[in-house]
């Protein structure tokens, strides 16, 4: 039969548990707003019976330790979630940059280029007038520098985009490393039985940050997480974390090397990292070689147009622009190459009245350049897929973010605290801890009507 | 499934009816749909073309405008010729009468000396300070008086011009007949002396552009001369000839000749539609039934007082003006075929503009009710938002 000790004892262990289970709520409400932070429980077990006779005894409670609620495939969705997120980010924030550089406005290349067709329309009524000539040259440098500044436009995107390359590869190799050195001492926490929560949290934030900059494989080993990027090029392999290198390549863009320097640039699919390379190396790049197609066959048509006419002094048609002799960097490079008004080709038979050539000119309007489309036509097939990239990079974030709110959501109703949950939790320990201080007390009381039945019986 | 917090779900809720406000009222606000390429990159693609059409259609409007005044000029100085031909034929009228004496001739032939200066006036017409009547040369008078005798400013004693004097290579000679009416035009080329170009002034005459009796010579002070009794005019850009004046006290009376050319400038008024600006002067001037060549032939008659001639004169006048009106035609059927265009061209505008609106613009209905719809969600989530957070176990065990 159990003794008045053995129920202190008892309920000196209940004073544990329920004071324990305090702590672990009052750390769960602590950090009910930390992110990446998963809700831990009391592990209380119920204590090992003794045998008394013929039954045996319960001998109260034990708080065997705490436990953090974890859901490591939701967890993996959302990393894998935020790859993408990141990729689609990291294109739309520049493609919403250039977008602006194609809409309709007072000095787009559409309008300037509309501008310049009805100058030399303008011209065919008032050859002569001095005025109508300039305001031909006029629209000839808008379109230049409309032409210029769409290109300057996407140069810097492609520069700015190049930096965040190099910046993006020093995060990966700290956030590497300080994965790296997080997985022997989770290994060695696991191995003696200590709550892993909290590294574990940590080690999952940084997971999370690093998926965020690049597309990333874990794999759980004895030896922690493994973390691969690109093509199977490790990161992180127990505690040792491997760097990523840059080195400048053609065209000054900026290359990503493995620890054994080969190159896995065109490896790297996703994250933030994925979207700047794919919008630098390909977006732009394809965006850019459609301009300065456009620029040079457009002015190369105006010199044809020039050639074939007469000034207004009677001399042959000198070049309008100055085309580059190659279409790559045509549309920044392009520049008006007349610079008197009385240059202007219009005359087909010498005279300065004359407005046979302008026919050819307006032609070029109509007619196909040798990319198979009129100017306006290339023009607007450019408007189209600088919107589309755009539209479909917006797709492709709010799709993420939506996904991304749906996992959340989903880890949260396993991982996180419910303030409601804990104050009933607290309630609930709280009214453990004073039954538990009650039994105290009342044993205490037990022990001195215990002792006192000897002095009452000595009297 | 547990819920541990509402924030979250409620952030993205109002977040996403804010945008959904601030699209619905971006809309309303601009009256597009569209304000940025990624709303609709099809309807932004097309909004291109259609604005390049709208620019073409706008400029051919303008185009239109500036060529209807132009040839309204035209139309003006085209009356205003038939008036004085019509006064020269009452003049040569009442000058074949045979009571007329000898100074009511004179006197009439002085009037219709004015009459002829009047039409030179008109045939050398101008619209914003280009001569309509002058072919594609618009810069100078395309009718200039005539003169026998033109020399050339290069030859001397010391520094004699021949018929073995080779001409440069490129330049232009040209010699307007009063009489024919007509121009020859001599381009040098390389390997042509002043020979060749005697030679090609016999070949006009022959041809008849130019009047029998043109000739080409050198002087006693060693210039080209080129002359005609009828009267002529002569320019040259050879720097071997230099310039060519007409010699002073050789100007005939009552002769002109025309410099312009025959070339005819276009205008575009629509995509494949361009429409003559310009009826070259000769055509009507000195061509055909020779208006110019008709007023100067009453005037001779008048003066030498033979009222066959007189009425042979008045005839010729009378017949240059049914030519004239026969070519007044064309160019009224151009300013009616320019109405009909403008027409045309503000029809086009308005259905490219309607598709314009139909590509980027709102249906306004749709939008405010959007718009109502988009607030009625945002206060919906800010209200059930405001509801929600203040709930928690913690408030009901205080109470």
């Amino acid at each position: 039969m159990g003794s008045l000790s053995t129920s202190l004892s008892i309920a000196v262990q209940s004073l544990n548990a329920a004071s324990g289970s305090l702590q672990i709520t009052n750390n769960n409400i602590a950090n009910a707003n930390t992110p990446g932070y998963s809700r831990e429980v009391a592990n209380l077990q119920e204590g090992p019976s003794e045998p008394e006779g013929n039954y045996s005894e319960g001998t109260g409670v034990v708080l065997a330790g705490y436990q953090s609620v974890r859901d490591e495939l939701v967890q993996n969705q959302i990393q894998q979630e935020t790859q993408s997120q990141s990729q689609a980010n990291a294109q739309l924030a520049t493609m919403q940059q250039i977008e602006p550089t194609f809409t309709t406005s007072t000095d787009d290349i559409g309008t300037q280029m509309s501008a310049l067709f009805s100058s030399i329309s303008a011209l065919s009524t008032s050859p002569t007038s001095s005025s109508a000539r300039q305001s031909v040259l006029t629209a000839g440098q808008n379109l230049v520098t409309a032409f210029n500044s769409a290109s300057s436009t996407l140069t810097t995107q492609q520069t700015s985009l190049n930096t965040q390359v190099s910046q993006d590869v020093s995060q990966i190799n700290q956030l590497s490393q300080q994965i790296a050195a997080l997985n022997p001492q989770l290994v060695q926490a696991q191995a003696t039985g200590q709550d892993t929560g909290t590294m574990q949290d940590q080690q999952d934030q940084l997971v999370l940050k690093l998926s965020a900059l690049t597309n990333v494989a874990i794999t759980q080993t004895n030896d922690g997480v493994t973390l691969t990027t690109g093509n199977g090029t490790p990161l992180v392999v127990g505690s040792q974390s491997y760097n990523l290198q840059t080195e400048t390549g053609t065209g000054g863009m900026t290359q990503v090397l493995d620890q054994n320097g080969t190159n896995i640039t065109g490896s790297i699919a996703s994250g933030d990292l994925g979207g700047t390379i794919q919008t630098r190396d390909t977006t732009i790049p394809g965006l850019m070689t459609q301009l300065d197609t456009l620029a040079n066959q457009v002015g190369t048509a105006f010199n044809t147009a020039q050639a074939a006419g007469t000034d207004q002094n009677g001399n042959a048609g000198q070049d309008f622009f100055n085309v580059p002799t190659t279409v790559a960097g045509s549309a920044g490079a392009i520049s008006m190459a007349l610079s008197d008004p009385a240059q202007i080709a219009a005359s087909s038979d010498g005279t300065a009245g004359g407005t046979g050539n302008l026919t050819a000119f307006s032609a070029i309007q109509t007619a196909a350049l040798p990319s198979g489309k009129t100017p306006s036509d290339a023009y607007s097939s450019l408007v189209y897929q600088v919107g589309s990239l755009t539209a479909n990079a917006n797709a492709e974030s709010s799709a993420t973010t939506a996904s991304l709110k749906q996992l959340n959501d989903q880890l949260a109703s396993v991982s996180g605290v419910s303030i409601d949950e804990e104050s009933a939790n607290l309630i609930t320990y709280q009214q453990a801890y004073e039954a538990a201080a009650r039994v105290v007390s009342t044993i205490q009381s037990l022990f001195s009507v215990t002792m006192s039945m000897g002095t009452a019986a000595a009297e | 499934m547990r819920v541990t917090s509402m924030v979250p779900d409620m952030q993205y809720d109002i977040q996403q009816s804010q945008q959904t406000l601030n699209t619905a009222l971006q809309q309303v606000a601009s009256g597009l749909r569209v304000n940025q390429l990624s709303d609709d990159p099809s309807a932004s693609a097309n909004m291109v073309s259609s604005l390049a059409t709208s620019a073409s259609v706008d400029q051919y409007t303008t185009n239109d405008t500036a060529a209807t005044s132009l040839m309204q000029t035209a139309d003006s100085a085209f009356s205003s010729l038939v008036t004085s031909l019509n006064s020269a034929i009452t003049i040569g009228t009442e000058g074949a009468n045979s009571t007329e004496n000898t100074s009511n001739r004179q006197a009439l032939a002085s009037q219709l000396q004015g009459i002829l200066t009047d039409v030179i006036g008109q045939a050398n017409t101008t619209y914003q300070g280009a001569y309509i009547f002058g072919g594609s040369a618009t810069t100078t008078p395309p009718f200039v008086a005539a003169s026998t005798t033109y020399t050339s400013a290069n030859g001397s004693a010391a520094s004699p011009l021949s018929a073995a004097t080779a001409l440069t290579a490129g330049s232009v000679t040209s010699i307007s007949d009063a009489t024919t009416g007509q121009t020859m035009v001599f381009k040098a080329k390389a390997g042509n002396t002043i020979a060749t170009l005697q030679a090609a002034i016999a070949s006009a005459v022959s041809a008849g552009t130019l009047s029998a009796g043109t000739t080409a010579t050198i002087n006693a002070s060693e210039q080209l001369q080129i002359g005609s009794a009828g009267g002529i005019v002569v320019s040259s850009n050879d720097a071997v000839l230099g310039s060519m004046s007409a010699v002073s006290g050789t100007s005939v009376a009552n002769a002109y000749a025309y410099v312009g050319n025959s070339n005819i400038n276009t205008v575009q008024v629509g995509d494949s539609m361009n429409i003559a600006t310009n009826v070259p002067g000769n055509t009507v001037f000195t061509l055909g039934a020779n208006v110019l060549g008709s007023l100067s032939g009453l005037i001779s008659a008048l003066q030498g007082g033979n009222t066959t001639s007189i009425g042979n004169a008045t005839t010729a006048v009378s017949t240059a003006v049914n030519y004239v009106a026969e070519q007044r035609v064309p160019l009224d059927n151009n300013i009616t075929q320019l109405n009909s265009q403008e027409s045309f061209l503000s029809q086009e505008k308005v259905t490219l503009t309607t598709q314009q609106t139909s590509l980027v613009g709102i249906n306004l209905a749709e939008a405010s009710s959007n718009l109502s719809q988009a607030e009625l969600d945002n206060n919906a989530a800010l209200a059930a938002a405001a509801k929600a957070m203040p709930n928690s176990l913690l408030t009901y065990l205080q109470q």
